[in-house]
């Protein structure tokens, strides 16, 4: 058996060192990537990058930060399993494997010259913050954004200083909600279902990004189409746990859709008549 | 038919053939292991060798894309350095059945479809098929016909036919030709050959029947009116999740990755496993949500990759007749008649439609 | 960094598994460069009365003595790892549960058995909370390694869900069931690499049930192949008795 190394691999990884880390709540941290050979990444709002701790694992991260912020890139991690906890211990300085980006993103060239609404459930907001600084960033080519963001609690809630920036604009329509208040919390209080019928859009200009935990889409979707929203501009980015990022592994599969590849963003049309998918 | 393309063999010299073989290349043939089951195996002579065999337990696929396969090489900490690798053999895969030869066509199909997946390439690259071709089927569960996979077309370097006193080889590629100049018992084939091998694949029109009464044109159509057949509830009840019919199957490539640390915690090395969407893992996310919990929609997950899904996606049916899932299957799932009653329940259903 | 100080323990058992991490070969001299044993009967007479990195404890527990003793190896152990079948699933030791605990002590102890109190037989985590399993009877050796780099790691080892036979087919080896034998690979844990049907055993069930097995469908396969319901029962209860316990 002969071994030899294979630089073109797609498997190669690039070093990535941590910039900084910021705690955002218990369990969400930030970090701060930048690639030790000085090239920038690549990606649109709403792309993935595998992210590998060697010895421990690799697992998909969505990309947080703009796509036009040259200096260094962001991944937003929930400390949950092998992977995420790992990482959760890493601190300023220590070197990560990256490879990517995969997926498709948002189509933001479909989006341009229409109103956005982003729809974020708790870690959702990490793609859609991605979305959120491009759009800002070119402010100009889009026409109304509305953001919805919703948490089961308080102190659940992510990038609480943007949050607060995004919320004193005066070309954002921002709304935020949680499911359980504390006795500090002066907003609203609800499933994040319940600020959609009070977003005042032209369904028919409008694209809504929608990003959550699984359980949210189907009642999100329920309220975009009562509000008129055609199925095709309802666009949605899923979870599933890709091994390879590259349409092979199959274990992101849904029907024959492989969301690494032909996702994670889908505009609801595709999938809307596939189990499997919500 | 080029006649210069073709070879005869006497048939007392087939063992002198593969001995041949083993001493210039090292070479995998299927061998015997008792219970009606066989393997490939590397071999070392021709005693070792079972012409007459049905479908090995595990594909040869398993060299084009092994069970276990090393992605990296990794240090970690300070001296933080990856570097893919890939490993390979150049071996020779003799007395390969045609239905394992398009399942390795299908292979190369997903494979080579981008991002290109190198290590796979680098090991084609260095892999001899030589063909063994079938004059009959093996036993009751190949539906070969039925997906094209019984009559050679390309995919090998050599293709073995057996005539009534020799062996006939189409030459089909410079690697070929090399073992047929190297190994020098090869006789030039003559008009009367290539005759009689044509005679045998118009016999084999007749002995090998479309297992399934339906054709293989129709089955993008089967499969869209299926996916709330009462089979899937059946399988439900029947399937063990036990995986045996992915890893046996000829087309399957799903994989996990996985990671594996020496002693001294510094280096080691990232690899990927063959993997199934029977087992229960597969398709959970964080937070232990399953897209595909039922046992019932793995098994449908299975047949639709076969045969809907890839059609779309690369142009082929993902299945190869070798009939391995139904031999292995424990709770003797028959892929031939999950197709029968996915086909009757639908036209039951157009029945109705039209009554 | 010291090297994290380790210590082997043992319960109702045979110590074969204990057996297997002595006898693992050119490996243990690296394992022993990155741990340091402090207590382990089977090999050494020293003994550590400070606070363990790491207790492996093998064997099931079977009476007071070794409740107590248990939850005193527990508040000294950062991490407890249940090491075999005994510790992991009750194992053998399991089938005394099949029967009242009097008859049993009759049985061993004749009339005195009044003098040896016993309990229904546990498995470690039955008892107090274990980190780490390591399925087997005995343990296979890889695995015993794999979960140690990842204790010294800090990351979580996951006993695969699914069953020997995913391993088994891997390995190309013969069906048990073609060759006429019940083999219990199909409804227990894989992790051995299907290391008695390699050797040309059938699988015992050592590593108890999968997670989620298919039994109503495993019912009908052994009818297909005439293997009585009961004769598979008592082929499970060998090993998985305990599981009993977990489910109240």
């Amino acid at each position: 058996m002969a071994k030899v190394v294979i630089k073109d691999s797609p498997y190669n990884l690039k070093k990535a060192k941590i910039l900084d880390v910021k705690t955002l709540t218990e369990k969400e941290k930030l970090f701060k990537l930048v690639f030790e050979d000085k090239t920038w990444l690549d990606f649109e709002p709403g792309q993935f990058i595998m992210v590998s701790l060697m010895g421990i694992g690799e697992i998909p991260v969505s990309i947080c930060s703009s796509p036009l912020n040259r200096h260094y890139f962001e991944i937003c991690v929930r400390a949950v399993g092998k992977v995420t906890n790992s990482l959760h211990k890493l601190k300023t300085g220590d070197i990560i494997g990256v490879r990517g980006p995969y997926g498709n993103g948002f189509p933001i060239k479909m989006i341009e010259g229409h109103d956005l609404l982003i729809i974020a459930g708790g870690l959702g907001i990490a793609p859609l913050r991605s979305l959120i600084l491009y759009s800002i960033d070119n402010r100009r080519d889009f026409g109304e954004i509305h953001i919805l963001f919703g948490c089961k609690t308080p102190g659940e809630l992510l990038f609480e200083d943007e949050i607060e920036e995004w919320g004193k604009r005066l070309d954002i329509h921002f709304a935020c909600t949680v499911d359980r208040a504390d006795p500090d919390w002066k907003g609203n209080v609800g499933l994040i279902t319940s600020l959609i019928p009070g977003v005042d859009i032209d369904p028919l200009r409008t694209y809504a990004a929608v990003v959550g935990p699984p359980v949210m889409y189907k009642f999100v979707i329920k309220e975009l189409l009562a509000k008129g929203l055609p199925v095709d501009q309802i666009l949605l980015s899923f979870e599933r746990h890709m091994k390879c990022g590259m349409g092979k592994c199959g274990r992101c599969q849904i029907q024959n859709l492989y969301c690494c590849k032909d996702g994670p963003v889908f505009t609801f049309k595709e999938i809307m008549d596939m189990a499997e998918a919500l | 038919m080029k006649i210069e393309q073709y070879r005869i063999l006497e048939k007392s010299l087939i063992n002198e053939f593969i001995d041949k073989l083993t001493s210039i290349s090292k070479v995998s043939a299927p061998v015997y292991k008792g219970f009606n089951n066989y393997a490939f195996h590397e071999i070392k002579s021709a005693d070792e060798v079972s012409l007459k065999y049905i479908p090995t337990i595990i594909p040869p696929k398993k060299y084009f894309l092994p069970i276990k396969e090393t992605l990296l090489d990794f240090k970690k900490g300070n001296e933080f350095k990856v570097e893919p690798t890939v490993e390979y053999d150049n071996i020779v895969l003799f007395g390969v059945h045609t239905c394992d030869i398009s399942g390795i066509k299908c292979l190369n199909m997903v494979l080579s479809d981008k991002p290109k997946d190198t290590g796979y390439l680098v090991r084609k690259k260095h892999i001899t098929i030589i063909g063994l071709e079938c004059n009959d089927y093996c036993d009751e569960y190949a539906s070969c016909a039925f997906v094209g996979a019984h009559i050679p077309t390309t995919g090998y370097d050599l293709m073995f036919t057996e005539l009534t006193d020799c062996f006939i080889i189409h030459i089909h590629s410079s690697k070929g030709m090399d073992i047929i100049e190297k190994t020098g018992i090869f006789k030039p084939a003559d008009s009367n050959n290539i005759e009689e091998l044509k005679a045998l694949r118009n016999n084999k029109l007749r002995i090998f029947n479309n297992e399934i009464p339906t054709e293989r044109r129709y089955l993008p159509d089967l499969f869209d009116r299926s996916f709330n057949a009462s089979v899937w509830k059946e399988l439900e009840q029947k399937c063990l999740s036990c995986g045996n019919c992915t890893a046996v199957c000829p087309t399957c490539y799903c994989f996990d990755i996985k990671e594996d640390v020496d002693l001294s915690l510094q280096s080691g090395e990232r690899y990927r496993l063959w993997f199934s969407c029977q087992l229960d893992p597969f398709a959970k996310v964080a937070g232990g949500i399953d897209f595909r919990r039922e046992r019932s929609a793995r098994q449908r997950h299975r047949f639709y990759r076969k045969f809907r899904y890839h059609i779309d996606r690369y142009g082929m049916v993902f299945c190869t007749g070798c009939g391995r899932c139904s031999r292995t299957c424990m709770a003797k799932i028959n892929l031939k008649e999950v197709l029968t009653s996915l086909i009757r329940e639908s036209e039951a259903k157009i029945w109705r439609k039209w009554l | 960094m010291s090297k994290p100080k380790v210590a082997f323990f043992d319960f109702a058992c045979c110590e074969g598994c204990q057996l297997q991490v002595a006898n693992i070969g050119e490996s243990l001299l690296d394992i022993l460069d990155i741990i340091q044993v402090v207590e382990f009967r089977e090999v050494m007479s020293e003994k550590w009365d400070g606070e363990f990195d790491v207790s492996f404890v093998e064997g099931s527990i079977t009476d007071e003595h070794a409740v107590e003793r248990i939850k005193k190896i527990r508040e000294r152990s950062k991490i407890l790892v249940a090491l075999g079948s005994c510790a992991t699933i009750g194992g053998v030791n399991g089938m005394k549960n099949c029967f009242p605990l009097e008859e049993v002590g009759k049985y061993v102890y004749g009339e005195s058995y009044k003098f040896f109190p016993t309990l229904q037989t546990k498995a470690v985590h039955q008892v107090v909370p274990v980190d780490y399993f390591i399925n087997g009877c005995p343990v296979y050796q890889p695995e015993f390694i794999t979960v140690l780099k990842c204790i010294l790691q800090g990351i979580p080892y996951y006993v695969p869900e699914y069953p020997v036979c995913v391993e088994c087919k891997l390995n190309e080896n013969v069906c048990m069931y073609d060759r006429g034998l019940t083999c219990m690979g199909p409804v227990t844990k894989a992790g051995c690499n299907s290391w008695c049907i390699n050797n040309g055993n059938i699988c015992y069930g050592c590593r108890g049930l999968t997670i989620n097995p298919n039994t109503e469908g495993f019912k009908e396969v052994l009818k297909k192949y005439n293997i009585p319901e009961d004769f598979l029962m008592k082929k499970i209860e060998m090993y998985n008795k305990c599981r009993e316990l977990d489910k109240q």
